[in-house]
């Protein structure tokens, strides 16, 4: 029958179907293979991690808790195959400890030779190895691995990068922070909560300086990137800094990102001249600023936003006022029956209503 | 020309049309699967993160809900319990005939609020806001009619606050943690301005206060096939367009935007039959136009479970709208077809959904009709018919088990291996009718493209797996 099939009495389309078929046909039974093979391997690889992990949690734990146990106890050997699953799970717990618990699983570590593999596992040429190995380095604090972890840095794959980024900042965060906040503006791609949290655990100490010069020194565009990250350096520091873009600068963006983040404690320089900026969202941020240190001479101010032709604006003025300390619902319902502008009368309904004013 | 130079010629487009399918698909194919290798090799990473601050995105989450009696309490319920630091649901209650509003009202504590609404997009005049008393995130919109989902839509993403639109269906089903995996690409990548993520079928699974509690296959055949087919549709079909910064659809059931974005857009069409289609092809052609750079983009995580139907009037109907959307939403976006500044949206996506996905019912019924023709006047060489007809069938459950081995080698879902193997059989089978029964439905809506038509709320009858047990 095949023979008859396989017959060179056909066309060249016909033949070349024929194959084709074939090949389909091997293709799906190696793919319906490989995919039985997969779920084998899933099942088998769950069922040696929990092992794994049901073994090991433990010698964690009581490294975590007792230095002196866990540098006497005698430790399972580490087979080759299991040494990714133990990398993850020891990663996980170092993840969830600090201080001299974190010193514990460090010497725990060193003890299983993990420095070792994790600089192996840097050189592989499979993306999720290279991420653990970065992973495990930064949370051994291996100075050692300083100069391979800050090439990776540069590596145009993000989370990759990213990742280095957080290592660096675990192995020696002062130097970490002066080589990474003038790099933030050019890596968009490092997700923003990432960098907020190399950042936050570096301490405000830390991040002061460098994040001042990198705002001062860099572009509009850089600039308003940066100020973002202003909550997680010293208050006054941020507040310094974001008065003087405020004086010195008419470009919008700019002044939107300084107006966010300016405490306003101590007055905010040019508020009248900027509630009535070209661009509605300064306008908005003035609103918002008003709103957190709005004073009595600045409720004129705010009316006058009540009416502006932009939404945002007007919701925001609305908002601010009835935030304010001093004034009770009944000069808040004064303030509205005083509005010419239908417009600025339902909006301020609308946030009295918000506030349960109304 | 002779009957012979005709039955040639034929011959040649069916064999061209042939070739050309098979070889898109086995592209996407490839493109898919280092796709999904890629981003599951990084998905760790983002999951560990797992710490939200103050710079995450809020979200607005819109349900627009017609005649959503029976379900919204616990829908709405279940979108509540969404893990995600900042979102505001927005339930859109589009003039129902039934009690939709009432229950609402009376379920959540719901207020009439003096919101000082702003109608950036046009839809139908809304009639009152409601703020609910016992939850602070939620408020409903109840408008007047408008005759389709895409007006409701509208009117939500008015009344929405935050830069990020996720437009839910009120009957999907998400998982706890949707939103967080379905905004990883608007964090990571600042010009994405839409993304979607994959659908799956909820019949035969196990639903409890509205969120899927374990995940199984449905008995009934129609919705069974349908699992395959969605796994085809989304893990390689979509997850293949993606890269290329080339999909062409965000599904209805769970779509998140870019709101000033999509406001620039001029929101949903309320007159397109395929609304989720079409709103993607638009924010393609409006972002060439302002010359913007932007991505729309997939991911492979599956954030939505939905209802399949079960029955063959059901699934005609939804076929039939489905190729009718199709066919309006190209003709609509027409000045994308190979508009020198499309790239690969307007060289590659757009020819194939045009040949392939529009005109290929042509074809493919075309084709079966000239079989048949051919063998009962007795032009049928036999031997020959029946090589192209196995390779049809083998290449079709070639690309079906190609997506199994995708979902098996992402996110596993179907932990049984029984099942994995029913999957397979399946994938065997549905060759066998099921798709030639599609076929000839998306002629029919191909037919009713061509003479026109409007598009209304589109109701299914619910199988009972969304029923909490």
């Amino acid at each position: 029958m095949l023979a008859w099939l396989f017959d060179t009495a056909y066309d060249t389309e016909v033949r070349a179907a024929l194959w084709s078929t074939v090949a389909a046909g091997a293709a799906t039974v190696v793919l319906f293979v490989y995919t039985l093979g997969l779920r084998f391997a899933t099942v088998v690889g769950a069922r040696r991690r929990r092992h794994l992990v049901a073994r090991w949690r433990g010698i964690f734990a009581t490294a975590i808790l007792s230095r002196g146990n866990a540098e006497n106890e005698l430790l399972p050997r580490v087979r080759r195959r299991q040494r990714t699953d133990l990398l993850e799970e020891w990663n996980r717990a170092r993840d969830t400890v600090e201080g001299s618990a974190a010193g514990n699983l460090i010497i725990l570590a060193d003890r299983l030779g993990f420095a070792r593999i994790a600089r192996e596992l840097l050189r592989s040429r499979r993306l999720s190895a290279r991420l653990l190995g970065v992973q495990t380095l930064g949370h051994l604090r291996d100075a050692d691995s300083w100069g391979a972890i800050t090439a990776l840095v540069a590596s145009p794959n993000t989370a990759l990068s990213v990742t280095a980024a957080v290592a660096l900042a675990e192995i020696d965060p002062a130097r970490a922070v002066e080589q990474l906040v003038p790099l933030i503006p050019q890596r968009r791609d490092w997700p923003r909560t990432r960098v907020s949290r190399i950042l936050r655990k570096a301490g405000s100490e830390l991040v002061s300086e460098p994040l001042y010069r990198a705002i001062r020194s860099g572009d509009e565009d850089e600039k308003i990137y940066l100020l973002q990250f202003g909550p997680l350096a010293e208050a006054e520091i941020v507040d310094a800094l974001c008065d003087e873009l405020i004086r010195s600068t008419n470009h919008p963006g700019v002044l939107t990102a300084a107006l966010k983040q300016v405490s306003g404690h101590a007055g905010v320089p040019r508020l009248p001249s900027l509630a009535r900026h070209e661009a509605w969202y300064v306008r908005m941020q003035v609103a918002k600023v008003l709103g957190r240190v709005g004073q009595v001479e600045h409720v004129s101010l705010l009316a006058s936003l009540l009416d502006d032709p932009e939404w945002w604006v007007r919701y925001r003025a609305a908002q601010a006022l009835v935030r304010l300390p001093f004034l009770g619902p009944n000069a808040l319902r004064d303030l509205r029956s005083r509005q010419a502008d239908r417009y600025a009368r339902d909006m301020l309904e609308q946030a009295m209503a918000e506030r349960g004013l109304a | 020309m002779t009957a012979a130079d005709v039955i040639l010629g034929a011959q040649w487009i069916f064999l061209a049309y042939f070739v050309g399918i098979n070889l898109g698909y086995l592209a996407q194919n490839v493109i898919a699967t280092m796709g999904i290798r890629r981003y599951l090799q990084t998905a760790d990473q983002f999951e560990a993160e797992g710490v939200f601050s103050a710079l995450d995105i809020p979200i607005s989450v819109v349900v627009p809900a017609y005649n959503e009696s029976a379900s919204i309490i616990t829908s709405v319920k279940a979108l509540l319990q969404l893990e995600y630091p900042d979102f505001e649901l927005v339930v859109v209650n589009d003039g129902s005939g039934d009690d939709t509003l009432e229950k609402l009202i009376e379920g959540f504590g719901l207020q009439p609020f003096p919101e000082a609404y702003r109608a950036r997009i046009d839809c139908q005049p809304v009639r009152a806001i409601y703020r609910s008393a016992r939850y602070r995130n939620l408020r409903v919109v109840d408008k007047e009619n408008g005759g389709s989902k895409a007006d409701a839509i509208n009117a939500g993403v008015n009344a929405c606050r935050y830069p990020l639109v996720c437009v839910v269906d009120a009957d999907s089903i998400l998982q706890t943690d949707s939103l967080r995996r379905v905004v990883r690409p608007f964090l990571e990548d600042s010009r994405t301005v839409a993304v979607g993520g994959t659908v799956r079928i909820a019949n035969g699974c196990t639903v409890r206060q509205g969120f899927l509690e374990k995940v199984g296959l449905p008995r009934n055949p129609l919705a069974l096939v349908q699992v395959v087919e969605y796994l085809r549709a989304f893990l390689f079909g979509r997850m293949g367009w993606s890269p290329l910064n080339a999909l062409l659809i965000v599904s209805g059931a769970f779509g998140v935007f870019h709101k000033e974005t999509l406001v620039e857009a001029g929101g949903f069409n309320p007159k397109a039959v395929g609304e989720d289609m079409e709103i993607i092809v638009r924010l393609h052609r409006l972002m060439k136009e302002k010359r913007r750079p932007y991505r729309i983009t997939f991911i492979p995580d599956p954030v939505c479970w939905t209802d399949a139907p079960e029955t063959l009037k059901d699934l005609k109907s939804q076929r039939v709208r489905w190729q009718h959307g199709l066919g309006q939403c190209l003709f609509l976006n027409r000045s994308l077809i190979f508009n020198p500044r499309g790239g690969a949206v307007s060289w590659l996506a757009i020819p194939f959904y045009l040949i392939f996905e529009l005109f290929g019912p042509i074809i493919e019924v075309t084709g079966y009709a000239f079989i048949i023709i051919s063998a009962f006047m007795g032009w049928l060489a036999w031997p020959e018919a029946a090589i192209f007809l196995a390779l049809a069938i083998g290449l079709g459950i070639l690309l079906s088990t190609s997506a199994i081995m995708l979902e098996e080698l992402s996110f596993h879902m179907y932990p049984r291996t029984r099942d994995l193997l029913l999957l397979y059989l399946v994938a065997v089978l549905e060759n066998f009718g099921y798709r030639q029964l599609n076929a000839l439905w998306r002629l029919q809506g191909l037919f009713r493209w061509w003479r026109g038509g409007q598009h209304k709320w589109e109701t299914i009858t619910r199988s009972t797996s969304l029923a909490d047990n």
